[in-house]
Protein backbone atom coordinates (compact mmCIF):
# COMPACT_ATOMS: atom_id res chain seq x y z
CA UNK A 1 0.00 0.00 0.00
CA UNK A 2 2.96 2.09 1.08
CA UNK A 3 5.28 1.21 -1.93
CA UNK A 4 4.97 4.59 -3.87
CA UNK A 5 5.69 6.07 -0.11
CA UNK A 6 8.31 3.95 0.22
CA UNK A 7 9.89 4.67 -3.28
CA UNK A 8 9.87 8.46 -2.69
CA UNK A 9 11.82 8.16 0.38
CA UNK A 10 14.08 6.12 -0.91
CA UNK A 11 15.04 8.62 -3.47
CA UNK A 12 15.47 11.45 -1.28
CA UNK A 13 17.60 10.12 0.94
CA UNK A 14 20.49 8.74 -2.09
CA UNK A 15 20.47 12.35 -2.55
CA UNK A 16 23.85 13.82 -2.19
CA UNK A 17 24.03 15.36 1.96
CA UNK A 18 21.08 13.87 3.18
CA UNK A 19 20.89 12.07 6.15
CA UNK A 20 17.25 10.99 6.64
CA UNK A 21 13.99 12.01 5.50
CA UNK A 22 10.05 11.36 6.73
CA UNK A 23 6.89 12.31 5.51
CA UNK A 24 3.31 13.32 7.73
CA UNK A 25 0.21 13.44 7.31
CA UNK A 26 -2.20 16.19 8.27
CA UNK A 27 -2.50 15.06 11.77
CA UNK A 28 1.21 15.44 12.30
CA UNK A 29 1.52 11.40 12.13
CA UNK A 30 4.56 9.97 10.53
CA UNK A 31 3.78 8.57 7.66
CA UNK A 32 7.28 7.19 6.95
CA UNK A 33 10.72 7.57 7.33
CA UNK A 34 13.94 6.97 6.20
CA UNK A 35 17.77 6.92 7.28
CA UNK A 36 18.76 8.87 11.01
CA UNK A 37 15.57 10.59 11.75
CA UNK A 38 13.31 10.27 14.80
CA UNK A 39 9.74 9.55 13.48
CA UNK A 40 8.34 11.71 16.86
CA UNK A 41 9.61 14.97 15.05
CA UNK A 42 6.65 14.86 12.60
CA UNK A 43 4.30 16.55 14.79
CA UNK A 44 6.75 19.30 15.69
CA UNK A 45 7.67 19.62 12.28
CA UNK A 46 4.72 19.87 10.76
CA UNK A 47 3.88 22.66 13.38
CA UNK A 48 6.54 25.12 12.64
CA UNK A 49 5.13 24.63 8.67
CA UNK A 50 1.90 25.56 9.83
CA UNK A 51 2.98 28.64 11.69
CA UNK A 52 5.57 29.24 8.90
CA UNK A 53 2.52 29.22 6.67
CA UNK A 54 0.77 31.88 8.62
CA UNK A 55 3.59 34.41 7.33
CA UNK A 56 2.22 34.45 4.11
CA UNK A 57 -1.49 33.38 3.72
CA UNK A 58 -2.47 34.40 0.32
CA UNK A 59 1.10 32.39 -1.09
CA UNK A 60 -0.21 30.03 -3.14
CA UNK A 61 3.59 28.16 -3.65
CA UNK A 62 4.26 26.00 -0.48
CA UNK A 63 6.77 27.58 1.79
CA UNK A 64 9.83 26.22 2.31
CA UNK A 65 11.62 26.02 5.79
CA UNK A 66 15.54 25.69 6.54
CA UNK A 67 16.51 25.58 9.61
CA UNK A 68 20.27 25.24 10.68
CA UNK A 69 22.32 23.63 13.33
CA UNK A 70 25.69 23.11 14.20
CA UNK A 71 25.88 19.86 11.85
CA UNK A 72 22.81 19.34 10.09
CA UNK A 73 20.28 21.35 8.69
CA UNK A 74 16.30 20.39 8.45
CA UNK A 75 14.26 21.42 5.70
CA UNK A 76 10.35 21.40 5.44
CA UNK A 77 8.17 21.85 3.58
CA UNK A 78 4.54 21.54 3.46
CA UNK A 79 2.30 20.75 0.13
CA UNK A 80 -1.50 19.97 0.41
CA UNK A 81 -1.71 17.25 3.38
CA UNK A 82 1.32 16.03 3.04
CA UNK A 83 4.75 17.23 4.97
CA UNK A 84 7.78 16.48 4.52
CA UNK A 85 11.22 17.25 6.49
CA UNK A 86 14.69 16.35 5.13
CA UNK A 87 17.47 16.14 7.58
CA UNK A 88 20.71 16.80 6.05
CA UNK A 89 24.22 17.27 6.52
CA UNK A 90 25.75 21.03 7.17
CA UNK A 91 27.92 21.27 3.78
CA UNK A 92 31.08 23.71 4.17
CA UNK A 93 29.44 25.43 1.35
CA UNK A 94 25.79 26.24 3.28
CA UNK A 95 27.92 26.82 6.55
CA UNK A 96 29.43 29.46 4.97
CA UNK A 97 25.87 30.96 3.29
CA UNK A 98 24.58 30.81 6.62
CA UNK A 99 26.56 32.87 8.35
CA UNK B 1 6.33 24.09 43.19
CA UNK B 2 2.61 22.83 42.29
CA UNK B 3 2.36 26.44 40.56
CA UNK B 4 5.39 25.76 38.51
CA UNK B 5 3.72 22.49 37.04
CA UNK B 6 0.57 24.54 36.14
CA UNK B 7 2.46 27.39 34.56
CA UNK B 8 4.33 24.54 32.85
CA UNK B 9 1.29 22.71 31.32
CA UNK B 10 -0.43 25.75 30.61
CA UNK B 11 2.47 26.65 28.39
CA UNK B 12 2.34 23.88 26.58
CA UNK B 13 -1.45 24.42 26.14
CA UNK B 14 -0.59 27.50 24.48
CA UNK B 15 2.29 25.75 22.21
CA UNK B 16 0.22 23.26 20.57
CA UNK B 17 -2.64 25.56 18.39
CA UNK B 18 -6.39 23.63 18.55
CA UNK B 19 -5.39 21.98 22.34
CA UNK B 20 -8.00 22.54 24.63
CA UNK B 21 -7.47 20.62 27.96
CA UNK B 22 -4.51 18.67 29.60
CA UNK B 23 -5.36 16.78 32.60
CA UNK B 24 -3.70 14.67 34.90
CA UNK B 25 -5.44 11.84 37.07
CA UNK B 26 -4.71 9.37 38.74
CA UNK B 27 -6.23 5.46 37.31
CA UNK B 28 -9.50 6.20 38.90
CA UNK B 29 -9.90 9.44 37.35
CA UNK B 30 -9.02 11.63 40.69
CA UNK B 31 -7.98 15.17 39.35
CA UNK B 32 -4.80 15.93 40.42
CA UNK B 33 -3.88 18.98 37.89
CA UNK B 34 -6.07 20.48 34.83
CA UNK B 35 -5.27 23.74 32.34
CA UNK B 36 -7.69 24.30 29.85
CA UNK B 37 -8.29 27.25 27.68
CA UNK B 38 -11.07 29.64 29.54
CA UNK B 39 -12.54 31.07 26.13
CA UNK B 40 -12.23 27.92 24.08
CA UNK B 41 -15.26 25.06 23.54
CA UNK B 42 -16.86 23.66 26.11
CA UNK B 43 -15.14 20.31 27.20
CA UNK B 44 -16.70 19.78 30.62
CA UNK B 45 -16.75 16.03 28.91
CA UNK B 46 -13.48 15.59 30.11
CA UNK B 47 -14.55 15.95 33.61
CA UNK B 48 -16.79 12.75 33.40
CA UNK B 49 -16.03 10.11 36.00
CA UNK B 50 -16.62 7.37 33.73
CA UNK B 51 -14.04 8.89 30.92
CA UNK B 52 -10.66 7.91 32.68
CA UNK B 53 -11.51 4.38 34.05
CA UNK B 54 -12.59 3.64 30.62
CA UNK B 55 -9.69 4.44 29.72
CA UNK B 56 -7.67 2.67 32.22
CA UNK B 57 -9.85 -0.68 31.40
CA UNK B 58 -9.20 0.02 27.40
CA UNK B 59 -5.67 0.34 27.87
CA UNK B 60 -5.69 -2.72 30.28
CA UNK B 61 -7.50 -4.84 28.12
CA UNK B 62 -5.04 -3.44 24.59
CA UNK B 63 -2.48 -4.61 26.53
CA UNK B 64 -3.07 -8.21 26.30
CA UNK B 65 -2.67 -8.36 22.55
CA UNK B 66 0.88 -9.70 22.49
CA UNK B 67 2.01 -6.28 21.24
CA UNK B 68 3.40 -5.28 24.79
CA UNK B 69 2.45 -2.70 27.44
CA UNK B 70 -0.36 0.09 26.06
CA UNK B 71 1.09 3.60 26.14
CA UNK B 72 -1.51 5.50 24.35
CA UNK B 73 -4.86 5.63 23.22
CA UNK B 74 -6.43 8.37 20.78
CA UNK B 75 -10.02 8.54 19.91
CA UNK B 76 -11.51 10.65 17.11
CA UNK B 77 -13.99 12.04 17.21
CA UNK B 78 -16.56 14.76 14.98
CA UNK B 79 -15.46 17.58 17.00
CA UNK B 80 -12.50 16.50 19.25
CA UNK B 81 -10.35 14.44 19.44
CA UNK B 82 -8.85 12.51 23.14
CA UNK B 83 -5.79 11.53 23.32
CA UNK B 84 -4.54 9.95 26.57
CA UNK B 85 -1.45 8.20 27.60
CA UNK B 86 -0.69 5.48 30.37
CA UNK B 87 2.03 6.80 32.77
CA UNK B 88 1.16 4.52 35.34
CA UNK B 89 -0.11 5.92 38.56
CA UNK B 90 -1.23 8.80 36.53
CA UNK B 91 -3.58 9.15 33.18
CA UNK B 92 -2.24 12.07 31.09
CA UNK B 93 -5.60 13.29 28.94
CA UNK B 94 -5.47 15.58 26.11
CA UNK B 95 -8.30 16.97 24.64
CA UNK B 96 -8.25 18.74 21.01
CA UNK B 97 -10.05 19.56 18.05
CA UNK B 98 -10.50 17.26 15.67
CA UNK B 99 -8.20 18.74 13.51
CA UNK B 100 -5.40 19.57 16.53
CA UNK B 101 -1.91 18.22 15.58
CA UNK B 102 -1.55 14.63 16.85
CA UNK B 103 1.70 14.32 16.29
CA UNK B 104 2.79 17.20 18.25
CA UNK B 105 0.61 15.80 21.30
CA UNK B 106 2.59 12.87 21.16
CA UNK B 107 5.86 14.87 20.95
CA UNK B 108 5.01 15.58 24.10
CA UNK B 109 5.20 12.83 26.18
CA UNK B 110 8.81 12.77 26.76
CA UNK B 111 8.81 16.67 27.22
CA UNK B 112 6.73 15.90 30.59
CA UNK B 113 8.42 12.68 32.46
CA UNK B 114 10.45 14.81 34.10
CA UNK B 115 7.22 17.03 35.72
CA UNK B 116 5.22 13.87 35.79
CA UNK B 117 8.06 12.66 38.31
CA UNK B 118 7.35 14.73 40.97
CA UNK B 119 2.99 14.74 40.59
CA UNK B 120 4.14 10.63 40.71
CA UNK B 121 5.73 11.01 44.06
CA UNK B 122 3.03 12.88 45.27
CA UNK B 123 0.65 10.35 44.65
CA UNK B 124 2.72 7.28 45.57
CA UNK B 125 3.32 8.86 49.30
CA UNK B 126 -0.26 9.89 50.03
Amino acid sequence: MEQQLEKVLNEIVTQQDTVGALLANRQGLCLGAKGNINPNVSGIGMAISEQVAKLEPNSSVPATICLYSGSKRCVIQKDGEITGIIYKQATTGSTAASN
Amino acid sequence: MSDDIKKYFNGLLHKVSGLYVIQITDRDGVPLLRVSHSQEKNVDFALMPSLIPTFTTASDQASKLGLGRNKTIISMYSNYQVVQMNKLPLILTFVGAEDCNTGHILALEHQVDGYLEDIKMAVTES
